[in-house]
């Protein structure tokens, strides 16, 4: 190994570059930082029966997962044989086959990011997920409520006074302002003796609109009070003067509230309140979805950061271009090293995640 | 310094690619064992995650070469390997059995769904 010169002096210390050691010692602190994750996710699954793993619940698609496996295990091959290829001097097959890795990472990015944006759709993430009846109901009256204001806001963007307010001061064009304004529109048109079909739509629109924003004061009211949909929503303000009045009315149940928001969906009488309606959902609780979401995105994400950081050392070594030669070697080497641990790291993740 | 001070090196290329065909077919047995469903899924668990150390030991050994490294290796792993063991195995008799309730929303309807299911059948 040494050219030797005299005779062989003691050597302390591991054999190999600094580099690598450097890069090895480097890779047991992140084997261990995984691990952790790794070791978390395992020990609170194994405590958590009924852990979601049907596919419609989580959304995790066997196939993303598959292809990001074969992906990695495709680039890692191309970093041993540019190393390979940079060692027997073939420089430009080297650099040839580092582009290739980098562009498979950029491809193992893009399906990580198409299953987040599937994640971020369908509202898995950690803190979003009910747990109970209790929180179901409350997601439900709440993104009902940001339906209403969106469709407010769209029907009726501004004041059409606006200009005179600016003068006189007035505050901002508020959700009551909405709704004075369509309740103006419905007594206008409803007025009128000869409408025009087009104002016959309008009506019919602004109709749905209305009853849309009274359907959800009134859930939003009975989900507050804990009263059941079958008592109206007329009754309430008798019942806020009764005493005992909480143990006299059935309390309201979360398959009350799913059939509401199904009867607003799936209204087959009134498509106007039906397209207002897209969007809403029925919830089911998920106990442990939360914790689901954030081992998930946990583990894929610091997974991604760690591919990222790979990718800008791949460029690193891309933008030495013809300047490459076997002096470069430990650095491909090392850099080798670290991508073959991310693959690694990948190996373990797929099973768990997708298929256990 | 690093034992390719000698001029000529031969390409492993062809080794390289055998243990990459090899990763290849294990990646393709454990997607097939998720695609069964008709075995017991505690088998499948048990391969799948046998496949995957399987695949971890060929990238590496091979990979990255550490089948042709001296015994550092193990006074590197070693420690790491324990650690990394360290916090399942402590957290399984506490974290690792039930820590919360056992009582599950999604499993009691899932049970209800099947006892319905079950009425059905009978009927028939």
């Amino acid at each position: 190994m040494t050219h030797a010169t005299a005779a062989p002096t003691l050597k302390m210390g591991i054999p190999i570059p600094n580099g690598k050691l450097g890069m090895w010692l480097f890779l047991g602190t992140e084997i261990m930082f995984f691990t952790a994750f790794i070791g978390t996710y395992i020990v609170m699954r194994m405590g958590s029966p009924g852990w979601p793993t049907d596919v419609n619940v989580t959304h995790i698609r066997i196939w993303a997962g598959g292809t990001n496996t074969f992906v990695l295990i495709l680039s890692s091959y191309f970093v041993v044989v540019s190393h390979d290829s940079l060692l027997t001097k073939k420089y430009a097959k080297a650099w040839k086959y580092m582009l290739w890795t980098f562009v498979l990472g950029f491809l193992f990015l893009g399906i990580k990011s198409i299953e987040y944006a599937g994640k971020f759709e369908h509202d898995i993430l950690p803190g979003h997920i009910p747990e109970n009846n209790r929180q179901a109901m409350n997601k439900i009256v709440e993104k009902y409520g940001e339906l209403v204001d969106r469709r407010l806001v769209a029907a009726f963007p501004k004041d059409p006074n606006e200009n005179e307010q600016k003068e006189t001061g007035k505050k901002n064009w508020t959700r009551e302002d909405q709704r004075a304004a369509l309740d103006a529109q419905i007594k206008s048109l409803k007025e009128k003796s000869g409408r025009t079909p087009a104002e016959e739509k309008q009506l019919k629109e602004a109709e749905a609109l209305s009853k849309f924003n009274s359907d959800y004061i009134s859930l939003k009211e009975h989900v507050r009070a804990d009263i059941s949909l079958t008592v109206p929503y007329e009754k309430f303000d008798e019942i806020r003067k009764e005493e005992n009045s909480r143990s006299k009315y059935p309390a309201i149940t979360l398959d009350e509230v799913n059939q509401k928001v199904e009867e607003l969906v799936d209204s087959k009488e009134d498509p106007e309140l039906k397209a207002l309606a897209y969007g809403l959902s029925p919830q089911h609780p998920i106990l442990y979805g939360n914790l689901f979401a954030s081992n998930y995105f946990l583990m894929t994400g610091f997974h991604a950061i760690h591919v990222i950081i790979g990718l800008f050392m791949f460029l690193l070594v891309l933008m030495k271009g013809s300047r490459l030669s076997i002096n470069d070697a430990l650095l491909v080497e090392n850099i080798g090293l670290y991508w073959h641990f991310v693959d690694l790291v990948w190996i373990f993740l797929f099973p768990l995640l997708y298929i256990v | 310094m690093s034992d390719h001070d000698h001029d000529h090196h031969e390409s492993h290329g062809a080794a390289y690619f055998r243990v990459f065909i090899v990763l290849c077919v294990c990646t393709a047995i454990s997607v097939l064992a998720d695609l069964v469903h008709s075995v017991d899924h505690r088998i499948v668990v048990v391969v799948v995650l046998a496949v995957a150390t399987a695949k971890a030991l060929c990238v590496m050994a091979f990979f990255m070469h550490l089948k042709f490294e001296r015994a550092w290796k193990y006074l590197l792993l070693a420690p790491t390997m324990i650690i990394a063991m360290a916090l399942p195995v402590s957290l399984r008799p506490d974290i690792g059995e039930t820590y919360y309730t056992p009582d599950v929303p999604q499993m009691r309807d899932f049970a209800e769904h099947e006892e319905s299911l079950k009425h059905l059948e009978s009927h028939h």
